[in-house]
């Protein structure tokens, strides 16, 4: 059986799970040139995977393998940013990073700040309610989570739509968009602007601490355990990044599935108390996050492969959550489901920090916007997805707001 | 008291056993188990149950 090789094929972005359901049932720990590495499929393979962090590393930041050496020299400040990521780190620095913002994003944290999120979420809704019509994308989902994560950690107002700059040009890189030929420079200077204006703010919290999480972060591990001046700021930025366009991803694809599945979209507005199994089943069904990429620290098997030391892997979430040996019906809508262990946040340390933050966004955003429009629905437009192979997100999501009058 | 894990909600993040592993450990399905029911640190283990990312982490105070 012959799997066509090409993870970027226009088939593939727009439907993954007909791609990777081929190969999880043909086979499921499949070696692709194109990739340079193991396509792993099964929900067992990937979750095995996410967990074992003693064989399977999460440090994976290096300059594209085609890159030239003379544009490896010029990357090389975006990659140290990078490099204290902890999301790219294995422990124990990135135990020691994670601990020191743990708190910030607890379950217990976040119930605090849902009053400010339901206000974010009517302002915008407030603004939205002028026109007919609005993409859901451009006009909400992604304002709100760029607003939410800016206000904890404390940024001035003003700022925003500079911060929400940077963070597209960053997601280029990270989310690997290789349809824009100049994403590595444009990258590495959002990436320059955003340090230097970060590290500016936390020079001024730690002179005059404020109530926000920038001023917790900046003093974070001053007992003993201190964060470095570049983990300050590296660690920021990824809270700016990491919280953004995958909550924003979350709202619309949680939308877009609702949309054209009257049947969900009619249940839970009736039953608004579905709301957050509803969440869950997004983050299954069409998960913001497709795919992960861990390295093998050493030669080892995997479902019947033998993947040898340093070889690259790609945790294809997208599949593993359609795997039918751990959902029933996978292929359907359920916002009902349960249990529902899917892994849209990944699993084992590397466990999505801003999961509780993330879910609670999703749901208030989600809940909010049907209430508000609860006639809406999709313009008749071709759907189209952005082609990366890491993320599931939609270039437009445009919608007519109070439904047509026809 | 008694602590357990909710085995359906368990990811695995090892937030427990980074706070307190003389309590709680991670088993070879990749989730936490509490290894020690007789251990002391009350504050450890309500720590453990607040910070971690799904609320896995059950307390029965009897
Ligand atoms: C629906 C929205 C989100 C999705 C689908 C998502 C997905 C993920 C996934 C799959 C990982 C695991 C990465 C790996 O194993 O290599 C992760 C890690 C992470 N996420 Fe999220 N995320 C979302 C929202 C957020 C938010 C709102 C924040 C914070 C403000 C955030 C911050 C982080 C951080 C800091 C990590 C690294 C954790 C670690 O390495 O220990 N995420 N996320």
């Amino acid at each position: 059986m012959q799997i066509q090789d090409n993870l970027m094929d226009p088939s593939v972005i727009s439907d993954p799970y007909t791609y990777f359901a081929e190969i999880r049932t043909n086979d499921p720990v499949h070696w692709s040139d194109d990739f340079g590495g193991w396509i792993v499929t099964r929900y067992e393979d990937v979750a095995f995977a996410f967990q074992d962090q003693t064989r399977f590393s999460a440090e994976r930041v290096t300059p594209s393998r085609k890159a030239s050496e003379k544009k490896k020299k010029e990357l090389a400040s975006t990659y140290n940013v990078l490099s204290h990521w902890m999301v790219f780190n294995d422990p124990p620095k990135h135990t020691r990073l994670r601990l020191l913002v743990n708190k910030a994003f607890t379950p217990s944290a976040v119930e605090k700040i849902k009053p400010r999120i339901v206000e974010i979420s009517n302002e915008l809704l407030d603004e939205m309610a002028n026109n007919e019509k609005a993409d859901i994308i451009k006009d909400y989902a992604y304002a709100l989570p760029i607003l939410v994560i800016s206000e904890m950690l404390g940024l001035p107002k003003n700022d925003r739509d500079k911060i929400k700059k940077w963070s597209d040009d960053l997601m280029l890189l990270v989310f690997g968009a290789v349809d824009v030929p100049d994403r590595h420079e444009k990258a590495q200077k959002s990436l320059q602007e955003m340090y230097d204006y970060l590290h500016d703010i936390a020079s001024k919290r730690r002179e005059n601490p404020q109530d926000d999480l920038i001023s917790a972060i900046a003093f974070a591990g001053d007992g003993g355990d201190k964060l470095t001046t570049d983990e300050i700021i590296s660690t920021c930025s990824l809270l700016v990044f990491g919280g953004h366009e995958t909550t924003t991803n979350l709202i619309a694809n949680g939308m877009m599935s609702l949309l054209t599945h009257p049947q969900a979209y009619k249940e839970l507005k009736d039953n608004p108390s579905l709301i957050s199994s509803a969440v869950e089943e997004f983050l299954r069904y069409e998960g913001p996050s497709k795919a992960m990429i861990r390295i093998a620290k050493e030669d080892l098997e995997l479902g019947g492969k033998k993947i040898k030391q340093n070889e690259r892997l790609l945790l294809v979430q997208a599949s593993a959550n359609r795997d039918p040996a751990k959902f029933t019906k996978p292929d359907k809508l359920d916002i009902t489901r349960h249990p529902n262990q899917h892994l849209g946040f990944g699993r084992g340390i590397h466990y999505c920090l801003g999961a509780p933050l993330a879910r609670v966004e999703g749901e208030i955003a989600i809940k909010q916007l049907i209430q508000r429009f609860p006639q809406m629905t999709l313009e008749d437009v071709q759907i189209e997805w952005q082609p990366t192979i890491i993320n599931r997100a939609l270039k437009r999501l445009p919608v007519t707001l109070r439904g047509t009058s026809s | 008291m008694r602590v357990w894990i909710d085995k359906e909600k368990c990811v695995g993040s090892a937030t427990c056993t980074i706070i307190a592993p003389n309590v709680f450990d991670i088993n070879e399905d990749g989730q936490a188990v509490v290894a020690n029911n007789e251990a002391e640190g009350i504050n450890d283990i309500n720590k453990s149950a607040d910070n971690c990312p799904v609320q896995a982490i059950v307390i029965e105070k009897k």
